[in-house]
C-alpha cells in the first residue's frame, strides 16, 4: 500500500512537472512518451 | 558460382557509393535501379531543355563525402564539378526583414548584430558549442555503426567528448537554439532548417541544432544538376567494374536458410549473390521483398511501428526572366511557433494551405547553363506536406494547390512570377512515390526522432537474414546525401568485417 502511495505521488509530481513546461518541450516529450512501448521490438529490427 | 558478389538495391547516393566502396575491395557488384535515373532525391530530370533537380539542391557537410571518395583514392573535389555557395541563405521572415548569412562566420554575427545585438554574443557561444559537438562527434557519429547496444557504447567509449554535449541529445531542436538565442527574427530565421531532418522545431532533437552552424564550413551546388554527385560515386565504381542497370525493379530478395541467395527482378529474372546491400526503404523492404515469413514476430513488430519520414512536395518553375532574388537560397520563413503549430494544425491534420514557407532553390543563379539563355528555375520546397490529405487527394487537389501557390509567390516573394511561367509542376508526395518508390513519398525513409534513431533505427547489418546489409537513409545515421554516404561507408566496413 506504501509503496503504491510513493508511485502515484512520483506520479503526480513528474504530471504536475510536465504540465508546467512551456508548449513546445511538453511536444518534445509527449512525442517520446508516445512511442517508448515500441523501443524493445524496434531494437531487434 | 554465383553471378555477383554484391547485389545493390537502388542507385541513391547511398546505393552508389557502397556499390563503388564494394567494387574497390575488389567485389563483383551490380546496382539495380527501379528508375530511368540514378540519384534517388539527389537527382535531375531535363525537361524543355532546362535541367531539374529533384529535391537536394544544395550539398552540406561535404568533408563526409570527401571521406567516401577518398576511400577510392581520389577526391569529392576531383571527381564532381562543385560550385560554391556563398552566402549560405537568405531568409525572407514573416514581417518582411531580410536576413542573409554568409559563409564567414564573423560576418554573419554582424548580419545577426543588426537584426538583434543582443544575440551576437549567443551567435558565438552557439558557434563555439556546436563547432565544439562537430569537432568531437562527426567521425565518431556519422562512420560508427549503431546496430547495438554494445555498438552505441563503442561510439561513445571511442568518443568520451561526445558524453559533454549529451545535453543535445536529450533536448529539442528549439530547445537548443532558445538557450542561445532570444530574439524571435533570429529564431525565425532559423525554424525551416530543422526540416532539413524532417521535424518541426519542437520535435527534432537537439544534436540536428547543428544544422545551421554546419552550413557555414561551406556548402556547394553541383555543377549540371545534383545528380552530379550520384554521377561521381558510379563514375568510381565502374572504374572499379561496377555494373548499373537502370529501369530493373526488384521485387523479391531471394532468401535460403536465413541467409541471402540473390534477387528476382520484377520480369521474373532471378541474380543470384551473397550480399545484397538495401538502399531503399527497409520498413517496405523487410516487409515486402524479404517477407514477413523470415522475420522474428517482435523484429516485425518493430518494423510496423516505424513511422515515415514527412514528405516535401516540390514545384518546380521554369521561367523566361531573372527571379527578384540574391541567392541560391531564399528561405520564405515563419516565426518558430508558427512552423511548430503548422505541424500540428495542418501537416498532423491532413490539410495543405496555399500560403507557404519553405525553400526558394534559385539554381541558375549558381548554375546557368541549367536553362536557356536568359531562362532561369526556381525549385521551390514547399512545407512539409502530408500523404494522406483529409477528404480529398493529392491527385484531386494538384492543380488548385500549384494555382494557388503561384498566386500567392506572385503576391509575396516573386512578383511577376504568373506572367514569366514558361513551366510549372507540382510533384506531391504521391508523385515522388511514384518516382521514386519511396513509400508515402518519404524523403528521409523513417522519421528522425529519437525513438527512430541509432540502435532504435534497422540495423545495418541484418539481425535475421546473413548476407543482408543497409544503407541509405533508413539505417544509421539518417538522411540527407552526407548521411547516407556515411552509411555506405559503414555498410562497405561491416561487409569487409563480416563477408570475407
Amino acid at each position: 500500500m506504501k509503496a503504491l502511495i510513493i508511485v502515484a505521488i512520483v506520479t503526480a509530481v513528474l504530471f504536475l512537472l510536465y504540465l508546467v513546461q512551456p508548449k513546445s518541450r511538453r511536444r518534445f516529450i509527449a512525442n517520446l512518451l508516445s512511442q517508448v512501448k515500441y523501443l524493445v521490438p524496434r531494437y531487434f529490427t | 558460382m554465383k553471378d555477383y558478389d554484391v547485389i545493390v538495391i537502388g542507385a541513391g547516393c547511398g546505393g552508389l557509393a557502397s556499390g563503388a566502396l564494394l567494387a574497390h575491395q575488389g567485389r563483383r557488384v551490380l546496382v539495380l535501379e527501379q528508375s530511368e535515373r540514378v540519384g534517388g532525391c539527389c537527382s535531375t530530370f531535363e525537361q524543355q531543355g532546362y535541367r531539374i533537380d529533384i529535391g537536394a539542391s544544395i550539398i552540406e557537410f561535404p568533408q563526409v563525402i570527401d571521406w567516401c571518395f577518398q576511400r577510392m583514392g581520389t577526391s569529392f573535389y576531383d571527381e564532381v564539378d562543385l560550385v560554391p555557395v556563398d552566402p549560405t541563405f537568405s531568409a525572407i521572415l514573416n514581417d518582411g526583414t531580410r536576413v542573409t548569412y554568409p559563409i564567414s562566420l564573423e560576418e554573419t554575427a554582424r548580419e545577426i548584430g543588426r537584426i538583434a545585438p543582443e544575440d551576437v554574443k549567443g551567435w558565438e557561444r552557439y558557434s563555439k558549442k556546436i563547432k565544439g559537438f562537430l569537432d568531437a562527434a562527426l567521425d565518431g557519429f556519422f562512420l560508427s555503426p549503431a546496430n547495438n547496444l554494445t555498438d552505441v557504447i563503442k561510439l561513445f567509449a571511442r568518443t568520451p567528448a561526445l558524453l559533454k554535449y549529451n545535453s543535445l541529445f536529450f533536448g529539442s531542436y528549439e530547445g537548443v537554439l532558445r538557450k542561445y538565442f532570444k530574439n524571435e527574427k533570429v529564431l525565425e530565421s532559423f525554424s525551416f532548417h530543422s526540416f532539413y531532418a524532417g521535424l518541426p522545431p519542437s520535435l527534432l532533437p537537439g544534436h540536428f541544432a547543428m544544422i545551421p552552424y554546419a552550413e557555414h564550413a561551406g556548402i556547394y551546388y553541383s555543377k549540371g544538376g545534383m545528380i552530379g554527385i550520384p554521377e561521381g560515386f558510379r563514375k568510381c565504381g565502374e572504374k572499379e567494374g561496377m555494373q548499373v542497370r537502370l529501369n530493373t525493379p526488384v521485387k523479391k530478395i531471394m532468401i535460403e536458410n536465413k541467409r541471402i541467395k540473390g534477387v528476382i527482378l520484377e520480369d521474373g529474372t532471378e541474380i543470384t549473390a551473397d550480399i545484397v546491400v538495401s538502399n531503399i526503404n527497409s520498413k517496405k523492404m523487410y516487409l515486402e521483398m524479404v517477407g514477413e515469413e523470415h522475420l522474428p514476430w517482435l523484429a516485425k513488430a518493430g518494423l510496423k511501428s516505424y513511422t515515415y519520414s514527412m514528405a516535401t512536395p516540390m514545384l518546380y518553375l521554369c521561367l523566361d526572366y531573372e527571379p527578384p532574388l540574391n541567392d541560391h537560397h531564399t528561405l520564405m520563413t515563419l516565426p518558430m511557433e508558427k512552423v511548430n503549430d503548422y505541424w500540428f494544425e495542418h501537416y498532423m491534420k491532413g490539410s495543405f494551405p496555399g500560403e507557404q514557407f519553405g525553400i526558394l532553390s534559385w539554381t541558375t543563379r549558381s548554375d546557368p547553363s541549367l536553362a536557356p539563355e536568359g531562362h532561369h528555375i526556381i525549385a521551390v520546397t514547399l512545407a512539409p506536406g502530408v500523404y494522406n490529405l483529409e477528404g480529398t487527394t493529392w491527385d484531386n487537389e494538384k492543380n488548385a494547390i500549384k494555382e494557388s501557390i503561384i498566386k500567392y509567390l506572385s503576391k509575396t516573394y516573386l512578383p511577376g512570377l504568373e506572367e514569366h511561367i514558361v513551366l510549372a509542376e507540382l510533384s506531391t508526395p504521391v508523385d515522388f512515390e511514384r518516382r521514386l518508390r519511396s513509400p508515402e513519398g518519404a524523403i528521409y525513409a523513417l522519421r528522425q526522432d529519437l525513438p527512430h534513431s541509432m540502435m532504435f533505427r534497422p540495423s545495418a547489418r541484418s539481425r535475421h537474414v546473413k548476407g543482408l546489409y543497409l544503407a541509405g537513409a533508413s539505417t544509421h545515421p539518417g538522411g540527407g546525401v552526407p548521411t547516407v554516404t556515411a552509411s555506405a561507408m559503414i555498410a562497405a566496413d561491416l561487409i569487409e568485417k563480416y563477408e570475407k
